[in-house]
C-alpha cells in the first residue's frame, strides 16, 4: 500500500503523520485527517497561512483528545483557505488544492483539503470547520458527506478563531453512518468552551437506520434560483422525487431572506475576523518582519502585512470598516438585526417542516482561477451562510452528477434542520443514502 | 448615535485609515486594489439597506444559551518554556520588542 504522501497528488495535506498508533474504542482504526486550523501538539498548525508557518501548539483541541481516546488514527493536517477564509482552497499559502474529480477544478473551500482527502480515498474521514459553508460546500463539490452541527454541539476549544459566533467544527465522510460515529465521540459539553451546549448530546446512531415517520420536507422557492446550473436543479428535483417515493410530504415554503443572507454574512464574519485576527501581532507567536521597525505599531503593521495573504487582509479591512466609528450602526448593527430576522424566518419554517431541502451550491466545481473577483467567490455560499447565521445544523450529501463539462462533477443536496435536531437530520439524510448510490461513486483517481 | 451614510466609493484616505486601524502596512498598489475590491463588496452589501429593521433588536449570537462559566480553580498551566516556544524573539523571561517610548532609536 502506498503512503498518503505518495498518493496525495492533489495537495490535500500540508503534513502527513506516519507511525500512528491506535487505542481501542468506538473509532478504532478509523483514519481521520484534521483541517490545519484545529490545533494539535503533533506537527504544526498553520491555518494555511505564512503567519503561522511552523507554529507548534502547546495543547490539543478538545476534538483531538476525544478522537484519540476512542481509537481514531489521525493521519495529518489538511490544507485550507488561509484562516478558513475562502470557497475554493486557492487562498492557501501552501498552494491550491485540486479536485480529484477534475484536477483543473477547485475542491471548494475553505476545508478543501479535508474534502479531497476523503473524496480521493486517502483516509476514511476528516474534520473541518464551517463558518458560512466551509464544510458543506467542498463536500458538495467533491462528492462526499459534509456535516455542520448545530452551533455549540462540538467544542471549539482549539479551533483557531475566525468568526466565533459562526464557527463550528464538523465532519467529512463517505457515509452518514461514519459521520454519526464520529459525532457521537466529538459532540458534547466542554468546560473550555463557554458556548458549548451543556445538555447531553443526542444519540446519533440509535435511530439512524429507521425511516423518519411522517416526514415533512420544506422546499423554499428561493432555492431554485435562476443562477443555479440546470444539472443542480435537475438533481434536486430528482432528490425531491426520491423523498416523495419514501413517503415524505413536500411543503412549499418561503425564505425571502435567502438572498440578503450572504451580504449579512459578509458584514458579520469579517467584523468578527478583524477582532479575532488582531492577536497576530508579531510578538508572542506568528510571523515577525525582519524589516527595521521604529516602534510597536510599525512592527505590528509590517509583520501583519507580510504574514497575511490578500483575502485575509481584505476581510480584516472590511471588518474593521464596518465596525469603525460612524459605520457601526449602518453596517454591523444593521446586520445583527437582519440576523434576528433570519432566525425568525427559520423558526417559522420549522413549524411546518422537519428539514429544509435545496442545493448546497448554485454550481458544480469551477475552474481554478475562474472566480478572480471576491464577490463572485462569495456567492458560492448563498445557500449555506444562513445556516451559520442562525446557528442551525446542515448537511450536504451526494445527490447526482453534472455531465456538462465532460468528466462527471458531483452535485450536493443540502438539508437543514432546526437547532439541536442534529440526530434527526442525519436520520433523514440516511433515508436518501440508503435508497441511492451516489455516495458510492468514486473519482477515477480514488486510492 | 452617530449615523453616517456609507460611501459609495471609498477614497484613498479612507482605505489608508482603515488599514491603519487594522494595523496593516499598505503600499500604494495595495490601496488601489483594496479600493476596487471593497467598493465592489460594499455595492453588494448595500442590499441590506432595503431590509426594514426599524423595529428589530440586534442579535449577537445564534443560540440563546447563557454563558457557562467554569469554577475558577487552578488547572494545568503552560510552562514558561511552552509559552515562549513560538515567540519570534525572547530575551531572558520576556517577549522582546522594539523600543516603543521616546521615538525611534
Amino acid at each position: 500500500m502506498n503512503s498518503i504522501q505518495e498518493l496525495d497528488v492533489f495537495n490535500a495535506f500540508h503534513e502527513v503523520w506516519d507511525n500512528c498508533s491506535s487505542e481501542s474504542g468506538s473509532l478504532e482504526g478509523m483514519t481521520i485527517a484534521i483541517k490545519d486550523n484545529i490545533v494539535t501538539t503533533k506537527g504544526t498548525t498553520t491555518c494555511g497561512s505564512k503567519m503561522l508557518d511552523g507554529y507548534k501548539s502547546p495543547f490539543n483541541a478538545t476534538v483531538i483528545n476525544r478522537l484519540e481516546s476512542e481509537g481514531a488514527v489521525l493521519v495529518g493536517k489538511t490544507n485550507c483557505d488561509e484562516f478558513a477564509m475562502g470557497s475554493s482552497t486557492e487562498h492557501c499559502a501552501w498552494g491550491a488544492v485540486l479536485n480529484p474529480w477534475d484536477i483543473t477544478r477547485v475542491p471548494g473551500g475553505s476545508s478543501g483539503g479535508s474534502a479531497v482527502a476523503v473524496s480521493a480515498g486517502l483516509c476514511d474521514a476528516a474534520l473541518g470547520s464551517d463558518t458560512g459553508g466551509s464544510i458543506r460546500q467542498p463536500a458538495a463539490l467533491c462528492g462526499v458527506v459534509g456535516f455542520k452541527p448545530t452551533y455549540g454541539t462540538v467544542s471549539r476549544y482549539g479551533l483557531v478563531a475566525f468568526a466565533s459566533s459562526l464557527d463550528q467544527i464538523g465532519t467529512f465522510s463517505h457515509t452518514i453512518e461514519d459521520t454519526a460515529r464520529i459525532m457521537q465521540v466529538i459532540a458534547g459539553y466542554d468546560e473550555r468552551d463557554s458556548t458549548s451546549n451543556p445538555d447531553s448530546p443526542p444519540t446519533f446512531l440509535k435511530d439512524l437506520h429507521s425511516p423518519f415517520k411522517k416526514l415533512r420536507i420544506g422546499v423554499p422557492s428561493q432555492y431554485r434560483g435562476e443562477n443555479n446550473e440546470s444539472a443542480i436543479n435537475d438533481a434536486v428535483t430528482d432528490a425531491i422525487k426520491t423523498y416523495e417515493e419514501l413517503g415524505a410530504t413536500i411543503v412549499d415554503i418561503e425564505l425571502p431572506l435567502t438572498d440578503v443572507g450572504i451580504s449579512t454574512y459578509y458584514v458579520l464574519a469579517p467584523a468578527e475576523a478583524s477582532s479575532n485576527l488582531a492577536r497576530y501581532d508579531g510578538i508572542r507567536y506568528g510571523h515577525r518582519t525582519s524589516e527595521p521597525c521604529n516602534d510597536l505599531f510599525d512592527l505590528n503593521a509590517k509583520s501583519r502585512a507580510e504574514g497575511f495573504g490578500s483575502e485575509v487582509k481584505r476581510r480584516i479591512m472590511l471588518g474593521t470598516y464596518v465596525l469603525s466609528s460612524g459605520y457601526y450602526d449602518a453596517y454591523y448593527n444593521n446586520a445583527l438585526k437582519i440576523r434576528r430576522l433570519i432566525v425568525e424566518e427559520y423558526k417559522e419554517a420549522f413549524k411546518v417542516c422537519d428539514v429544509i431541502l435545496g442545493p448546497t451550491t448554485p454550481t458544480v466545481a469551477f475552474k481554478i482561477g475562474e472566480k478572480s473577483d471576491p464577490v463572485s467567490m462569495y456567492l458560492n455560499d448563498v445557500y449555506t451562510a444562513n445556516t451559520n447565521i442562525a446557528g442551525i445544523c446542515g448537511i450536504s450529501i451526494p445527490c447526482g452528477f453534472s455531465k456538462e463539462y465532460g468528466s462527471p462533477l458531483p452535485v450536493g443536496l443540502h438539508l437543514q434542520a432546526a437547532w439541536h435536531d442534529d440526530a434527526k437530520l442525519l436520520q433523514i439524510a440516511q433515508m436518501f443514502e440508503s435508497t441511492t448510490e451516489f455516495h458510492s461513486a468514486k473519482p477515477d483517481s480514488y486510492s | 448615535m452617530n449615523q453616517t451614510e456609507p460611501e459609495s466609493t471609498l477614497s484613498d484616505d479612507a482605505v489608508r485609515h482603515v488599514a491603519s486601524l487594522a494595523r496593516l502596512a499598505i503600499t500604494n498598489e495595495d490601496v488601489t486594489n483594496a479600493k476596487k475590491d471593497l467598493t465592489a463588496i460594499f455595492a453588494h452589501i448595500d442590499c441590506l439597506k432595503a431590509v426594514d429593521t426599524s423595529k428589530v433588536e440586534p442579535l449577537d449570537h445564534p443560540t440563546e444559551l447563557i454563558n457557562h462559566i467554569r469554577d475558577d480553580e487552578p488547572g494545568n498551566a503552560f510552562s514558561q518554556e511552552q509559552v515562549f516556544s513560538n515567540a519570534p524573539s525572547v530575551k531572558d523571561i520576556y517577549f522582546d520588542v522594539p523600543k516603543i517610548l521616546g521615538g525611534s532609536e
